[in-house]
């Protein structure tokens, strides 16, 4: 699903050079970190884990893209970028209404959000696919379900990859929005403890009002990150992607690698606003 | 290795605009920072400008980065435009505590730097091996920095970060300081950050195609920028006097309304045929 009728280009394989100088980005981003904040160290690992959650998580999404919406591929007809906007966002405002409670209940809430979300979205998007296309789901990459076992030979149009959403993918979209809440909130947790700490402290002022101050500055930057991994991501899976049973899924490792990356130099730059 | 095709002959050639972007955008926020040596706020509106200004120009970046497969949609490369551009942007606004005139300077720096890194982990990490991909991201993430710098200064009149998280409200008869009064604690920015991020992936992504034609295209993305402009104007009320409002809210909706009869032009003059359909008219009874 190119813009303009291009090939996709995403090749296959690690470029071990290249992943080695992402790996040594993190560690910089962490050592900076660690001498001029220490006490930030610790949230700077958490924003980096929130991100490797986001790219692992939006691989297990099925996005379908353009073929989709004409009932020629399989999966959920938009973009990666806007479903796991739509999951994670909703994971991340989920967690952040918890934050108070504590990390384990407020990650608890932004995975249950966003795997909430993508679960109504996948139920209704087979609802138009069954009764309002009149297409049945099916997959073109494999023969048959993992999880049910069903074939899709018999049920599959000739000409398309598949159709609909099956078993599989709905469950790869629940697990995906699960994985993409959780990683939203913790970014968001982890920066808001670091400005509810300093904050108060730079500033030179009472704690006053300064809670709402922290929320909104940990918030538009937990957005900003997970957009920035969600893309990243999706330029991995290069277009559509079937779900956990689909050969791109292979493919997680060097978005892993890159996000995490992508998260540090993020992340590092949210704490040190705080520093300057 | 991806195979480029071109979207659209002629135009601009993009280094030309990359110049004409960070310049004028440059250009239109230090006029800003006039605000704060004359104790005015009437020069807000030049923050929208430089917002415009360099909507114009990503919108060319994203062109080029599109001309190769991408594999996803064109609005993806304007999500993480956004996205890295508001670190950028935040981080460069307290460069303010050093002079007040780093900012601008230093967000295109910082946006820079955090735009090539993530421009190499796309390009190499990810295996797309596009070859402007590295550039083009930074650029993205630059234009991101500075449509939020810019739509902030309009907004508020200053892009210092003091200025930024402290507000004021009027209570029975006195002024008191109040943080969720303020761009940045009453979230501003998130609905600047969407405004962003529509105005710079709209144009190409409604344009593309065999028919793509340059003045159209940025016709397209300085009819985005202006509407844009245009809410910004109307969201400045809660912090700024009423004539700079009032001033920032006429100038964006002459600009909005010339770009637009501009763009609707241009669209039909690359139109096959153009058919001014009428409104529904009832027929019964007739």
């Amino acid at each position: 699903m190119s813009a303009l009728g291009g090939g996709s280009s995403g090749g296959e394989g690690i470029n071990p050079t290249a992943s080695l100088i992402a790996l040594v980005i993190v560690l910089i981003a962490v050592a900076v970190v660690f001498l001029v904040y220490p006490a930030a160290t610790v949230p700077l690992i958490g924003v980096i884990i929130g991100g490797v959650l986001i790219s692992f998580g939006v691989h297990f999404v099925p996005v379908g893209g353009a073929p989709a919406a004409m009932g020629q591929a399989p999966g959920i007809a938009t973009g990666v970028a806007m479903l796991a906007a739509g999951g994670g966002l909703a994971g991340l405002f989920g967690g952040a209404w918890a934050a108070e409670f504590g990390i384990a209940i407020s990650l608890a809430a932004g995975a249950i959000g966003g795997g909430l979300l993508m679960a109504i979205t996948c139920l209704m998007v087979n609802v138009v696919y069954v009764f309002a296309m009149g297409i049945p789901a099916a997959s073109g990459k494999v023969y048959k379900d993992p999880i049910t076992g069903d074939v899709f030979p018999p049920y599959k149009s000739q000409g398309t990859e598949g159709h609909g959403l099956p078993f599989i993918s709905y469950v790869g979209g629940v697990l995906g929005g699960l994985f993409g809440g959780m990683g939203g909130t913790l970014i968001y947790y982890e920066l808001l403890q670091v400005y509810e700490e300093a904050l108060p402290s730079f500033l030179g002022a009472t704690t006053e009002g300064l809670t709402i101050l922290a929320v909104s500055l940990a918030g538009i930057f937990a957005v900003g990150m997970f957009l920035v991994a969600a893309v990243l991501t999706a330029y991995n899976i290069t277009g559509t992607i079937e779900g956990p049973h689909d050969p791109k899924f292979k493919r997680w490792p060097r978005a892993v690698i890159g996000s995490s990356a992508a998260s540090a130099v993020c992340g590092l730059f949210a704490i040190l606003l705080v520093v300057i | 290795m991806s195979v480029k095709i071109e979207a659209s002959e002629g135009g601009m050639p993009h280094d030309k605009m990359l110049g004409i972007g960070v310049v004028g955008a440059l250009v239109c926020l230090y006029i800003v920072y006039l605000n704060s040596l004359m104790s005015t706020d009437v020069f807000a509106f030049f923050g929208g400008l430089a917002a415009v200004i360099a909507l114009w120009w990503g919108t060319d970046s994203i062109k080029t980065l599109c001309s190769y497969g991408l594999g996803t949609g064109v609005p993806s490369a304007g999500m993480i435009s956004l996205g890295s551009g508001v670190i950028a942007f935040l981080f460069a606004t307290k460069l303010a505590g050093i002079s007040p005139l780093l900012v601008p300077l230093g967000c295109i720096i910082i946006a820079a730097i955090i735009g090539a890194i993530l421009g190499f982990i796309s390009d190499k990490v990810l295996n797309m091996n596009i070859p402007v991909m590295t550039r083009m991201i930074a650029e993205l993430t630059i234009v991101g920095s500075l449509t939020m710098l810019g739509f902030t200064a309009m907004i508020s009149g200053s892009f210092i970060f003091t200025d930024l998280i402290a507000g004021s409200v009027s209570f029975l008869g006195m002024v008191v300081t109040s943080y969720a009064a303020s761009v940045i604690g009453g979230c501003i920015l998130a609905t600047i950050f969407m405004l962003g991020a529509i105005a710079i992936q709209h144009p190409f992504n409604a344009c593309l195609g065999p028919n793509e034609s340059w003045d159209r295209t940025q016709m397209c993305a300085l009819e985005c920028g202006f509407l844009s402009m245009l809410v910004v104007a109307v969201m400045s009320v809660a912090f700024l006097s009423l004539f700079a409002v009032v001033i920032s809210f006429v100038i964006s909706i002459i600009l909005w309304g010339w770009s637009y009869s501009e763009y609707i032009k241009l669209s039909k003059r690359d139109a096959y045929a153009w058919l001014d359909s009428k409104p529904i008219r009832e027929v019964g009874g007739e």
